[in-house]
């Protein structure tokens, strides 16, 4: 688990602040946790579901948005330690609730930024270059600890998931819950989709590509 | 004393660690000029401090373009441009930094090869196909990462020309069509990916819930997002769950 954690810990510093790799995205991050949890399926099949959720967000400039890369990452671990045959639709509960925690701290992080950033304004305007390294070296440092804290507390939510709610829900509740999420993940996947190849020449290529991938899965 | 261009590229894979409200990428672009400017220290002390407070000002740009403002800003305090042009370029890369990385990466090359493994993975290919989007999405972005700190470096006050470079267009042109294609591609195999673990009701339920969801997200896209109403449906689902027995 400290290796999940730690994962989670890495992902969610390299949204914004370092690398910038797409270790993030939710594909990456849920293989990345499979694999350490031995569990493959699991780390591709919420990989790929939390990815369609990622579509739904444009991540430009100041937007707000919520963070996907250590929620798939909790998703799969949460999966994994449920060990019930419809447990992807219960970890995407967990998952989506650390998907919002994650876009909340981002926010704050950004506001603490902010704060210091002000405060440094006098040093940094008069080309203090140590004064430059703290403010910059800081937001990094808190970044670290906001990912660290985020996965952490996910975690925490799978932990009291799998004590309270997994005892009571029944086979065919686990079932449901697994549709209700592969259908909210393909309708943002979806909608994102049509967003982001908006009016225009775009929709004849998305009919294009539509129709290939009909054949191709009729044919597979 | 050469400038540390290899510093600087380092340095810009942090460039958003101190983004904040009031001067957005600018700090995290000083920090990455300063190796750049830190030759400038040996002839002229004031001179160094005054590039270096100028280079944390407000600036923003799509963060795999920065490069571009800090090799561009960096080199015009080298060449001896007076301030007040430095902050007309500054003003002037902000907005065509930002724009043009939000095309070609956030809306481009980032949707395109996602919906390419996507489709691999629903095709079997399994973590292989995470392994070759980490591999290829890398390439480019380093690629366009090295590409921007050095064309800035290189022209300078005039580096506007290399952001009218006829790749750029090119790039833009063919990945809008491209883009399309792959997500249009990838969507039908995912959706019978996803639906096979589901038999009898569960597949008529997924469908039915797919659509409905779809729907409403496009119905009010101003206030519905896909996780709240993911939230809200998975909530509702698990209330049921543990009802229905």
């Amino acid at each position: 688990m400290l290796g999940v954690f730690a994962w989670g810990t890495v992902v969610g510093l390299d949204l914004v602040s370092l690398p910038q790799m797409m270790l993030a995205r939710p594909l990456v991050a849920g293989a990345g946790a499979g694999l350490l949890l031995g569990d493959v399926a699991a780390g591709l099949r919420l990989g790929v579901l939390f990815e369609l959720f990622q579509f739904d967000i444009l991540p430009v400039g100041a937007t707000r948005y919520p963070e996907y890369g250590p929620a798939t990452v909790v998703a799969v671990a949460a999966a994994h330690a449920f060990a019930i045959p419809f447990g992807v639709g219960l970890a995407t509960v967990v998952g989506l609730f650390t998907a919002m925690l994650g876009g909340l701290s981002l926010q704050v992080h950004r506001r603490i930024n902010t704060r210091a950033a002000t405060a440094a304004a006098p040093a940094l305007d008069a080309g203090d270059r140590g004064a430059l390294v703290r403010l910059h070296v800081g937001g990094l440092g808190r970044d670290l600890l906001r990912g660290a804290a985020v996965t952490a507390a996910g975690l925490a939510l799978a932990m009291l998931t799998r004590e309270f709610v997994v005892p009571a829900l029944s086979h065919r509740g686990e079932r449901l819950l697994s549709v209700a999420a592969t259908g909210a993940a393909l309708a943002a996947g979806a909608a994102g989709t049509l967003r982001i190849v908006g009016r225009g020449p775009g929709l004849r290529w998305l009919a294009a590509g539509l129709t290939g991938g009909i054949l191709a899965a009729w044919l597979a | 004393m050469k400038p540390r261009l290899g510093a600087a590229f380092l340095r810009l894979f942090t460039a958003q660690a101190s983004w904040n409200y009031e001067r957005l990428i600018g700090v995290g672009t000083g920090f990455a000029a300063e190796p750049l400017l830190r030759p400038l220290r040996a002839d002229d002390e004031a001179r160094y401090h005054a590039a270096l407070g100028r280079a944390t000002r407000y600036f923003n740009s799509h963060p795999y373009l920065t490069g571009v403002g800090v090799g561009a800003l960096a080199r015009a305090e080298w060449d001896g441009t007076p301030p007040e042009q430095i902050e007309r370029l500054r003003g002037a890369l902000a907005g065509p930094l930002g724009s043009i990385g939000d095309r070609l990466v956030w809306a481009g090359w980032v949707p395109t090869l996602s919906a390419l493994t996507l489709a691999a993975v629903a095709w079997g290919v399994g973590l292989r196909a995470v392994a070759a989007f980490l591999l290829v999405y890398n390439a480019g972005h380093l690629a366009l990462r090295w590409w921007g700190l050095s064309a800035g470096w290189s022209r300078g006050a005039r580096v506007a020309g290399a952001l009218q470079a006829p790749w750029i267009r090119r790039a833009g042109e063919i990945l809008g069509p491209v883009t399309a294609l792959a997500l249009g591609f990838a969507l039908p195999l995912v959706a019978v990916w996803s639906g096979e673990a589901f038999r009898g009701w569960a597949r008529i339920t997924l469908a039915v819930t797919a659509a409905v969801t779809f729907g409403l997200l496009r119905w009010r896209p101003d206030v519905l997002s896909g996780l709240r109403l993911g939230l809200v449906l998975v909530v509702v689902a698990l209330i049921a769950g543990i009802v229905w027995r």
